[in-house]
């Protein structure tokens, strides 16, 4: 069977190439991998080598000529071969088949499929394309056997069994290329529709351009809305601020690696780097009562132990776990703690008690790579303190140390900005002291 | 065709000469001194009154009309206004003789007729009847309004009268608070509590419908006569002469009454022309008719010559001298009687006439012979009153209209419809949807046989009542319950619980039907609930109309769906719209019958369920199965709402193939509107309308075998109204629908569906909606129907030309977008 070869393209933004220059003639013998023709974009330069063996059948285009992405520009094949299907000269084979009986002259020819031309209104029908959009099958390359050449459902179905398997970008794809109407806004916005479609695994994303308004209902869930409440209430109500700092994290990795090598011998659980953090800020938060607090109406409770909330984040949502009396635990029973409490918040079994009086939150996006960031206030609380991932940093003399970032978000209301650059720095301190910390 | 009713040729070729009777023109002679002997003084200045009371109301309409003010009142009224200043002596010598038992229907020119009938039942009826009427009418509604607002607190009819005028006027200034909340106006006001029936904006409209309550008198033995008002020009319209007829028939004086059973003798009706010498602007006597007469018409139609008579219009007492004889004869069972009442209106037309068909010399003589002033006169010199007397009358009368008109513009006490705040309000009254099984249930109903005789549910009983045999066989088709079985069933139930319901139409009784479905109804129901009409599809089917408006419930027949051009008028316009247009007071449980026939050409050939669908106001279906015609048969006899019911000639013998356990025996509904999955399927969704039921069946077989495409047949069984919940959940699965039926193409229901499925299902397209359907020519002979109607191997092509090719097809009918376009170019 003959083979076309088509132009590719390369980038989203290219619709067409121009031939610089052809290596093979009509007739020539072609190897796979033989170097076929020679083309260019505005920007680049380019080779296209034989994907088949055989004889050069027919070129489509000539040197100089401008050719629309995807189309075809020669065909290889067995010589002798009827190439008409790709020449769009004759008619297909399929339709010759069709014999049309003398008793009826008014037979209406069968729509073919045939591949889409640049320039050509792409004809789809609404389901096709919403199953299209759906399954992120490249509309551009399905080849429609509807009437008139329109993409019918089982052109899209024929793609997915054929095991293509679209992504959002081919999507993004279409969008920019096939649409002339579609702009780079509604692209963007599919794909962060898309992109959010990840983190919520129940809802199904469709679209998110104009041109396409499907879209499926996902109703909020309780804790979602719960979340949804307690955000809104905590960033219209506060005057919240974040201040960043990084400490040099040496002295705690130099511990946890010790912690590592002897815990099992010790009989200690598994410590992490957070646990660390969590001990430190439960060392640190008893000096700083205004930040180891919760502002209701008028009154500050300013509270007597460190109780510190845990941002969990779980399938259902984030959820905040309290460590009451965390300031004192030792590392090892925040650590246990830490880590029962994480698992009671994924597996669904906190009551809300466990979820509230808390008097100060430590989040921890450090593990997802996030040098810094705004944490948002659990209210009642004052504060937050983020936690962030360990860069490597240089000092003055050159020497490389590993930094870790905190983001700590203040109640304006409740601290002045001095005070609680105080505590940031306080806990910067302890945390490169790690090991005189403990004596604590 | 009765048997017993022997035609013998020497009968037949009977030689002799055929003579009429004198038909008396005017021959009103009475004096004074003699009327006096008949009525009291109080009676002659009531009729003055009356007279003078009409005549100031449309004087007051004609003066906002032309002037927008009235008497000091300024308002502008854009409706239309058809007085008859000059035909008040008319209207209430007629009106004297009735009362609310005696049923009056008019034309658009009826105000003076509606007030003069409303003014005689207020006289007649009780001050505790009258009250009780008007706080019963719309909820005390109007009432409301007038009460009170009376110079003399305290008496009943003073206040009905202004209760009448306010409820007119008020009617005819689209207010809420008139007789049909503003809904019917000027040409089609009425009050049935006082039997003032509807007027009729369509000339002659009146008179079918009138016969209907004539018929419902008849048939339910009540009390009192009807009559069809209309002027001299609606007698050239075919309804007024197919009513005449019709209501002449011989065999309501020879073959009704179960033999000396009931004595009721002939069609209590009047047929009253007030002849004003004028249809709009064409005269009739000397340009638009040739009877020369009006009256002449009575000899037309049977031999007592309809006891046809012309009076004196302009003298009341010569009206009523008149009417109270027809209205004996009537009584005596000898209609129906036709009168001539010579009469003349100096308004024009309408306000905007300026009358270019007649002279002003014309008009000023016939001013001069005004019949208020020329009765006001012979009461004068007679002695009965003085003039002081009816100048007080008259200054009472012109202070009366100007506080009603004044009353009847008041946007606060009479506000109109408010769309805006009630944006339904004219939705919730298009049908009256209820469920009333029996419109009397006090009465038995008269039947001849008890029900368990009846030779045909005899034969029925041995019949299959579903298709197929225990082993899935198909049983021979004579031995299964066929569709047209069904609807008997449904029908003869009917007939033994509702007293009230008729049934009629061409070749009804004897033969059973055209195509015997009433088989067996003859031996059962007697003459007067079943007869035999005139071949007069307008008089059958505004009988209808009248009978069901009267109280009664009707099922009537036209032989081919064809025909319902022959009664357009009653179906577009009677049928559909009185219940709407009486603000819901009027039910109108009328089913018509109309078969879609085959094999008989262009004109009886047709599937015109989309002349039907179009008119609002009509309940449509159309049964392919004998379980859901008789269901919806069930429903639509037991509901209040007109139903065209469509049956296709195709399938009367059909067996019911789809209903598990068969047809049931009993009485059972199908819900109008509902259609039904018959197969189910996942690639493609074939909608039919009618009889294709089954060549879309045998088209999802062929799919299904030959191709591997799960096709879904959906019988539509209603076509309004229509859920659309199921297509669109079939649609949603499949992506595809194809809507077939036996109507021509263009602007069929297949149409209006594919095109609310494409708006309501676009995104679950994977094509367009398709339509197949019937070419747009004639209907050719028999042998050439498979070029006309939509075939099984047709609707395959159509799915592959135009929904999903089918690899391998071949197409014998070319059914293109660009085939259509080319057909459409050249009006195919």
């Amino acid at each position: 069977m003959a083979n076309p070869v088509i132009m590719p393209r390369q980038g989203q933004s290219v619709e067409a190439c121009i031939i610089t220059a052809w290596h093979k003639k009509v007739g020539d013998a072609v190897s796979e991998g033989d170097l076929l023709f020679s083309y260019e974009t505005d920007k680049s330069a380019f080779d296209e080598k034989s994907p088949v063996s055989g004889t050069m059948l027919a070129i489509l285009a000539a040197e100089g000529d401008v050719v629309p992405c995807l189309d075809n520009v020669c065909v290889i094949g067995a010589a002798g071969e009827d190439i008409s299907a790709f020449t769009g000269g004759a008619p297909a084979a399929e339709e010759k088949k069709e014999q049309v009986p003398a008793a009826a002259p008014a037979v209406q020819k069968e729509a073919v499929p045939t591949t889409r031309r640049e320039g050509d209104v792409l004809r789809i029908s609404p389901r096709a394309k919403a199953l299209a959009l759906k399954t992120g099958v490249d509309m551009t390359r399905v080849s429609p056997t509807g009437p008139h050449g329109r993409i019918i459902q089982r052109d899209i179905d024929a793609a997915l069994d054929s095991g293509y398997h679209g992504t959002v970008a081919d999507v993004e794809a279409f969008l920019a290329g096939g649409y002339q109407n579609s702009t780079a806004v509604e692209v963007a916005q599919s794909t962060a529709v898309g992109a959010v479609q990840q983190g919520q695994g129940d809802a199904v994303f469709v679209t998110g351009g104009t041109d396409f308004g499907l879209y499926e209902e996902a109703p909020m869930s309780g804790v979602r809305k719960a979340i949804s409440r307690s955000m809104c209430a905590s960033l219209t109500e506060m005057a919240q601020l974040t201040l960043n700092a990084s400490f040099d994290a040496t002295s705690i990795m130099e511990y946890r690696k010790q912690l590592k090598q002897n815990a099992e011998a010790l009989g200690l659980p598994k410590i992490t780097l957070n646990d660390m953090v969590l001990y430190a800020v439960s060392r640190t938060l008893p000096a700083h009562p205004y930040i180891n607090a919760n502002l209701v109406g008028d009154s500050f409770r300013l509270f007597r132990h460190a109780n510190i909330g845990l941002a969990v984040d779980t399938e259902r949502g984030l959820l905040v776990p309290t460590l009451f009396g965390a300031d004192t635990m030792s590392l090892a029973q925040i650590a246990a703690a830490s880590k029962e409490a994480a698992e009671r918040a994924r597996s669904g079994q906190l009551s809300p008690d466990e979820m509230s009086g808390g008097s100060f939150t430590v989040t921890n996006l450090g593990s997802l790579g996030i040098e810094s960031f705004t944490p948002v206030i659990n209210p009642p609380q004052t504060a937050i303190l983020g936690v962030c991932t360990i860069t490597n940093r240089m000092r003055a003399d050159g020497s490389v140390y590993p930094a870790m970032g905190l983001s700590l978000t203040f109640d304006h209301r409740a601290v002045d900005g001095a005070p609680a650059a105080k505590f940031l720095a306080q806990l910067c301190s302890m945390l490169e002291n790690f090991q005189l910390l403990l004596a604590k | 065709m009765p048997k017993n009713q022997y035609i013998s040729p020497s009968d037949a070729f009977a030689s002799g000469f055929l003579s009429f009777d004198k038909i008396p023109l005017c021959q009103y002679k009475k004096t004074l001194a003699q009327e006096k002997k008949l009525y009291t003084k109080e009676d002659f200045l009531r009729i003055y009154r009356d007279m003078r009371i009409i005549r100031e109301f449309e004087t007051m309409l004609n003066e906002i009309k032309t002037k927008s003010v009235y008497n000091g009142v300024e308002y502008t009224n854009p409706g239309p206004a058809h007085l008859s200043i000059g035909q008040e002596a008319s209207a209430v010598g007629q009106a004297y003789c009735l009362d609310i038992n005696d049923f009056t229907f008019g034309s658009h020119r009826s105000h003076g007729e509606i007030l003069a009938k409303g003014l005689s039942s207020i006289e007649k009826l009780t001050e505790t009847e009258l009250y009780d009427i008007m706080k019963e009418f719309l909820g005390g509604n109007i009432l409301k309004v007038v009460e009170g607002k009376q110079e003399k607190q305290g008496d009943v009819k003073e206040l009905a009268i202004d209760f009448l005028l306010y409820g007119a006027l008020a009617e005819i200034f689209a207010r809420t608070t008139g007789f049909n909340k503003g809904l019917g106006g000027s040409m089609h006001a009425f009050f049935i509590p006082f039997g003032i029936f509807p007027n009729n904006a369509i000339v002659g409209g009146a008179a079918p419908v009138a016969l209907g309550a004539a018929l419902y008198k008849r048939s339910n033995h009540k009390k009192g006569i009807v009559i069809a008002n209309s002027g001299d020009g609606a007698l050239g319209r075919g309804p007024v002469l197919e009513a005449l007829n019709m209501a002449s028939m011989d065999q309501i004086r020879k073959l009704w009454g179960m033999d000396g059973k009931y004595d009721d003798g002939g069609m209590p009706i009047l047929f009253n022309v007030f002849n004003n010498f004028y249809g709009m602007g064409g005269q009739t006597r000397g340009e638009t008719m040739g009877f020369d007469i009006a009256a002449r018409l009575g000899a037309g139609f049977n031999p007592d010559m309809l006891h046809a008579e012309k009076v004196n219009g302009y003298d009341p007492l010569a009206v009523i001298d008149a009417t109270q004889r027809k209205k004996e004869l009537l009584i005596k069972g000898e209609g129906p009687a036709l009168l001539e009442v010579a009469t003349y209106r100096v308004s024009g037309h309408s306000p905007s006439d300026s009358s270019t068909y007649r002279s002003q010399e014309e008009i000023e003589e016939w001013k001069a012979a005004c019949p208020i002033a020329a009765y006001r006169s012979k009461m004068v010199a007679g002695g009965i009153a003085t003039e002081e007397e009816f100048d007080a009358i008259e200054e009472d009368i012109i202070k009366r209209i100007t506080k009603i008109c004044r009353m009847s513009i008041d946007e606060e006490i009479s506000p109109r419809m408010d769309l805006d705040s009630q944006p339904d309000i004219i939705s919730s009254i298009m049908f009256s949807n209820q469920s009333v099984p029996s419109m009397d249930t006090q009465r038995e109903a008269e039947v001849l046989i008890p029900k368990e005789e009846n030779p045909r549910l005899k034969q029925i009983a041995g019949k299959a009542r579903f298709a197929y045999d225990e082993k899935g066989e198909l049983i021979p088709k004579i031995k299964q319950f066929g569709l047209r079985d069904g609807i008997f069933e449904a029908i003869i139930d009917k007939f033994y619980e509702d007293p009230t319901l008729i049934a009629y139409g061409e070749d009804n009784r004897d033969w059973g039907g055209a195509f015997a479905v009433y088989r067996g109804l003859t031996e059962a129901i007697p003459y007067h609930r079943f007869f035999n009409s005139p071949i007069s599809e307008a008089a059958i089917v505004g009988s209808a109309v009248g009978y069901a408006m009267a109280g009664g419930r009707a099922i009537v027949e036209l032989m081919y769906a064809d025909f319902i051009g022959c009664a357009g008028d009653e179906i577009f316009n009677q049928l559909s719209k009185w219940q709407s247009m009486s603000a819901g007071i009027l039910k109108m449980p009328v089913v018509v019958r109309v078969s879609v026939g085959s094999k008989y050409g262009a004109q009886h050939s047709q599937d015109w369920t989309a002349l039907t669908a179009h008119i609002p106001g009509l309940k449509v279906c159309f049964p392919a199965t004998p379980y859901d015609a008789k269901g919806l048969m069930c429903a639509a006899l037991n509901g209040t709402d007109p139903v065209i019911f469509f049956e296709s000639q195709r399938i009367y013998d059909i067996g019911e193939q789809f209903h598990e356990g068969g047809v049931p025996v009993e009485s059972y509904e199908v819900p109008f509107g509902e259609p039904d999955v018959k197969r189910e399927g996942t690639d493609v969704t074939i909608l039919t309308i009618g009889a294709v039921l089954y060549r879309g069946l045998a088209a999802a077989k062929k799919l299904e075998e030959q191709y591997g495409i799960s096709a879904e047949v959906i019988d539509a069984r209603s076509i309004v109204p229509f859920n659309y919940d199921k297509v669109l959940e079939s649609v949603k699965k499949t992506g595809r629908i194809i809507i077939v039926g036996d109507a021509c193409d263009r602007n069929s229901v297949m149409r209006d569906m594919a095109s609310n499925i494409a708006e309501m299902a676009f995104d679950y397209l994977d094509a367009p909606p398709v339509v197949f359907g019937s070419r747009n020519w004639i209907t050719p002979a028999y042998e050439f129907e498979k070029y006309f109607f939509p075939q099984a191997d047709g609707i395959i092509d159509v799915i592959s030309q135009k929904i999903l090719p089918i690899p391998g097809h071949v197409s014998t009918v070319n059914e293109s977008e660009i085939e259509h376009m080319e057909r459409s170019k050249q009006g195919l």
